[in-house]
């Protein structure tokens, strides 16, 4: 996908630099795209996704006093 | 303001030449990139040719800004990429911000800083850039880049050598990546071809 994205980019650059502007702009978007896309690949994929351990997200798992409280409570 | 032929000129002359330093400045910081990856042996990760890729789309909107008067689209082009640039270095600065087991901090501090966080200020001096750009030369029409031949040779020069580093890394991440995702740590065909 990262080669695909520098081949655009370098499609672009080079149609932009030839005169054919909106073939270059045309090209540059499709490049931005695929950027987007394997930017938001990179984030959210299970397997090679990075992660920010540090910072919490989401609620953990309840505190081991929680379910007993909740039981005795009722 | 602009009523002068001679302030005219000469206020184009700045537009341009202002243009001109943005590209060179962004030539050099993908130059020094380069280098810290040939000659230091830093490969880049996915996000850092993400942000390269984010300098190259500035680097386009400036090229065409400077080729054709059409400078207002090329403007929001070179924002839309300066935003990408800053999103993702933002991210990655968050990620590297505090050390993970098996995982070092990417790239060598240069100056006391890492290389994202050298992205994110970057990012941020384009908008700045940009922003002043507008401000001073935003809503003047000026002479066309060929009014100005020495301007217009040295815009040359510039545009043909970051076509040229785009395809050196057009290359190496060919050769770093193949057709493959680019979580390396070598170059995957060289280690192939052994």
């Amino acid at each position: 996908m990262m080669t695909a994205i520098f081949a655009t980019m370098f499609l672009a650059l080079l149609a932009g630099w030839l005169g054919r502007s909106a073939i270059a702009v045309g090209i540059l978007i499709v490049c931005l795209a695929l950027s987007v896309w394997l930017f938001l690949f990179e984030i959210y994929s299970p397997a090679t996704g990075f992660r920010m351990p540090w910072l919490q997200t989401e609620l953990g798992a309840p505190a081991p006093c929680a379910a007993s409280c909740a039981a005795r409570e009722a | 303001m602009l009523s002068s032929p001679t302030t005219s000129r000469a206020f184009g002359f700045l537009g341009h030449l202002y243009l001109l330093l943005m590209l060179l400045v962004i030539a050099g910081v993908l130059t020094a990139a380069m280098v810290m990856q040939y000659a230091f042996g830093e490969l880049p990760c996915p996000l850092c040719l993400l942000q390269r890729v984010a300098l190259f789309g500035v680097c386009f909107a400036i090229i065409l800004s400077l080729r054709e008067d059409d400078t207002a689209r090329m403007t929001g082009l070179g924002l839309v990429f300066s935003i990408f640039l800053l999103i993702v270095s933002v991210r990655q600065t968050l990620l590297d911000i505090y050390p993970r087991p098996g995982h070092d901090y990417i790239g060598t501090a240069v100056l006391g800083l890492h290389m994202p966080v050298w992205s994110v200020l970057i990012a941020l001096a384009l908008l700045a850039g940009y922003a002043v750009k507008l401000i001073a030369f935003g809503d003047t029409q000026r002479p066309h880049l060929s009014s100005y031949p020495a301007l217009q040779r040295a815009a040359a020069v510039a545009s043909v050598y970051v076509i040229v580093l785009c395809a050196i890394n057009l290359g190496s991440v060919v050769v770093q990546c193949g057709f493959d995702q680019c979580h390396t740590d070598s170059y995957r065909m060289l280690e192939k071809m052994r």
